[in-house]
């Protein structure tokens, strides 16, 4: 009797154990769907960012084929179509699954996407992919990486790799302290491959980059450079850090999509400040205006917005900006001389279209009505400069008056009064240069060599080594067209 | 009603009494010291860092030593506690007074590893309070998603610690069970490498070679995968409400929760034929 109960009891101890097991069993399966799909979801999400803002696409890697096969099944699923896009999105060239991915409010509709049964086979395919290596943008991504096998980054020190990462960055600010730059970049890089959710890496390693590596260097001379065929451009040595640096801030951010700093960074310090590239800029803090983001970041934004020439937008966005932070005495301050010069510059604008349009009417009285409406706007826009009341506004109210003397025919006295204007307000100095230039070229007065300098500085005539023959040719002919200006 | 109440007033003695012997052990406070210590001292490690640079890299230096010093001391508490409340007390004879007492088994088995948890919790709290204290003062916001890192962390050693029970109840002396604890973590953290040999497995056309892969397919299903757990790294460092984090959570409670069922049976059946 007590033998068969023990056998009993064994036997439902085993039981337990199987069914334990078991119970073990289906949890390994469903993590295993579900680290599965956070994997495919952070990959979907790379490569929405690379539609949207890089559109890079590389022959040897298969990202984008899978990508638009997402988006394709994307569209005829239900429950998908008609999701909102962030406000300022330009949906037109993008699919749906780009749209939606451009709204971090939508991350969840991004991760049903993911692990839907509908998407099964493409997410298997995903990781067969992954396994082969044919996914640039999967290779950062812990279990989507760990598919590969063998001794990778992420099975090292049992998921300790992040410390190391730490350690690896100590050893870069040692080097930066040294000066040693170019041992600096290599194990910046091994760093974020360590740790890729390291921010303070990709915005630190692409400020030294950009900055520091390049402060001691000269711009590198015409005929020293050679063409880069990635970014279509003549770089030396000074240059190419540049670029590295965004290439370091892209990698970031096709790994931390949802990280603002890293869009902050890649607009403001490398697009606006270095490369002075200021529809880039705008686009990137666009991006990082529509993730949640420090307050100072929109200011930036419509700074971008207002040397853009996209004066609309901008004035559209300090007034919100206003509005929002009305017991911020900073943006209190601030704000207000922002709206007054952006509604300076549109005054100026409507005041300049309008004159335009009356010198190309033949209709006499429509010139003339055409003609006072301007002034008024020139008067209003010149109110608007007196207000502001700062060396700025002062700037651009001397040259609203050498533009005047420009209207009458006064060229020489025009020229002389920017020649004088641009020491006194050295926030435009380049402007009104460039303002000299363009009124003695309309009055036929020969340029100084520094004038002709900086006309063949700023256009794109300059040829160098490797570049391809069509370019040469097109940069040629625009040399040839600018000296017959000349 | 009583009977349940008789029932579960057994292991809470056995476990309170297991508490209060196991955390007066010398080796683990000697771990909990070196733990507290490198979370301690981890708040200097940004003497390291350029002084003028104003980024949060100290704040992540911080956080991930933090993680890695509890998840290294945390899982060797854990083991060792694990590997020593049953075999302390057949080297020193003191189960034989107990289970001649009205005390079953199972109630004697579920008290030792409640009181095992009990310890593992202490410290884990112990250094989890340092960790938040070391983040809330130099980051002066509450390190909310910590908590959910640390809990992650308890359940991975929940895992670790049932089936160090289980060798625990086979022998005689802790040193084995310890060594055992090791191995399961050890292992319980390279279980992905079983579905790269599923993956090879039948290249040759061999018949040994089908059935090593199916082997490890089938050990790939059934063993507790530690790496699962690795979220509790990114977590701290992360951004908060990502969905699949907020998914992955619950699941691995639940993961956590099932696999110490199955070690606890296992742990039982061991001991139930064990001749004391």
């Amino acid at each position: 009797m007590l033998a068969t109960f023990k056998h009993l009891h064994s036997l439902f101890v085993m039981a337990l154990i199987v069914a334990a097991l078991a119970a073990g069993a289906f949890m390994n399966a469903r993590l295993r769907h579900l680290r599965e799909s956070e994997a495919f979801y952070r990959w979907i999400l790379a490569a929405a960012v690379n539609e949207r803002l890089f559109q890079e696409d590389s022959a040897r890697d298969q990202d984008l084929d899978l990508y638009n096969r997402c988006a394709a099944v994307m569209e005829t699923m239900p429950g998908f179509s008609g999701l909102p896009a962030p406000d300022d999105a330009n949906t037109g060239e993008l699919t749906a699954l780009g749209t939606i991915a451009g709204n971090y409010e939508q991350d969840e509709t991004i991760w049903n996407f993911a692990r839907s049964a509908e998407m099964e086979e493409l997410r298997q395919e995903f990781l067969a992919l992954a396994r082969e290596r044919k996914l640039r943008f999967a290779q950062d991504i812990q279990y989507a990486d760990a598919q590969a096998g063998g001794v990778n980054v992420f099975n090292l020190f049992f998921g300790f790799r992040k410390v190391a990462a730490n350690f690896v960055w100590l050893e870069v600010d040692r080097y930066w302290h040294q000066g040693n730059t170019y041992r600096m970049i290599t194990l910046m890089r091994t760093c974020v491959a360590l740790d890729p959710q390291f921010i303070d890496a990709y915005l630190i390693g692409a400020w030294h980059l950009a900055y520091n590596a390049t402060a001691r260097m000269p711009d590198t001379p015409w005929p020293q450079r050679e063409w880069h065929p990635r970014y279509e451009k003549c770089l030396g040595e000074k240059e190419r850090f540049y670029y590295t640096a965004v290439d370091f801030l892209k990698d970031g951010i096709r790994k931390n999509t949802r990280n603002s700093k890293l869009y902050f960074d890649l607009g403001f310090s490398l697009y606006k400040q270095k490369l002075e590239d200021y529809p880039n800029a705008v686009k990137y803090l666009t991006e990082a205006v529509a993730l949640p983001h420090e307050q100072y970041v929109p200011r930036q934004l419509f700074l971008c917005l207002e040397l853009n020439e996209q004066y609309e937008e901008a004035l559209a966005g300090w007034k919100d900006y206003a509005a929002r932070f009305l017991d911020n005495p900073v943006v209190q301050e601030v704000a207000p001389r922002f709206i007054a010069r952006n509604e300076g510059f549109l005054l100026e604008n409507r005041a300049a279209e309008l004159r335009k349009k009356a010198r190309e009417t033949a209709d006499s009285a429509e010139a003339e009505r055409l003609n006072n409406e301007a002034d008024v706007l020139w008067e209003q826009a010149r109110a608007v400069w007196e207000s502001i009341n700062d060396p700025f506004g002062e700037g651009r109210k001397m040259r609203m008056e050498a533009l005047d003397m420009r209207q009458e025919g006064r060229y020489l006295e025009a020229i002389a009064f920017l020649d004088k204007a641009r020491w006194e307000a050295s926030d435009l100095f380049n402007d009104f240069s460039d303002l000299i230039i363009e009124i003695k070229q309309e009055a036929e007065i020969p340029l100084t060599i520094s004038e002709k300098k900086a006309v063949i500085r700023e256009s794109e005539v300059g040829l160098c080594a490797g570049m391809p023959e069509a370019e040469k040719e097109k940069r040629l002919r625009a040399a040839e067209a600018l000296d017959s200006g000349l | 009603m009583n009977g349940i109440v008789s029932f579960f007033s057994g292991p809470a003695y056995i476990a309170l009494y297991t508490y209060r012997e196991g955390i007066r052990k010398k080796v683990l406070i000697g771990f909990l010291v070196l733990s507290l210590l490198v979370i301690f001292g981890s708040s200097f490690i940004s003497s390291f860092l350029d002084p003028s640079s104003e980024t949060d890299i100290d704040l992540k230096l911080i956080k991930d030593i933090c993680v890695t010093a509890i998840s290294i001391f945390g899982v060797l508490i854990t083991i060792y506690i694990s590997a020593s409340v049953v075999p302390g007390e057949v080297e020193s004879k003191v189960i034989y007074t107990i289970l001649s007492k009205p005390v079953r088994r199972i109630q004697y088995l579920l008290g030792k590893f409640l009181g095992a948890q009990m310890i593992i919790i202490v410290n884990l709290l112990l250094m989890g309070v340092l960790f938040f204290m070391a983040l809330y003062l130099r980051q002066g916001v509450m390190p909310t998603l910590l908590l959910w890192s640390l809990l992650l962390t308890y359940f991975e050693f929940l895992i670790v610690s049932a089936f160090t029970f289980a060798f625990s109840c086979a022998a005689t002396s802790p040193l084995v069970p310890t060594i055992g604890g090791l191995f399961i973590y050890i292992t319980g953290n390279l279980t992905e490498y079983l579905k790269d040999v599923e993956h090879r497995a039948g290249q040759t056309g061999q018949a040994l070679d089908k059935i090593i892969g199916d082997i490890a397919s089938a050990l790939h299903a059934i063993l507790p995968n530690l790496q699962n757990f690795s979220i509790k790294m990114q977590i701290i460092n992360g951004q908060p409400n990502d969905p699949p984090t907020d998914v992955l959570i619950p699941n691995l409670i639940l993961y956590g929760l099932v696999y110490c069922l199955a070690g606890f049976a296992c742990a039982y059946l061991v001991f139930w034929r064990k001749e004391v």
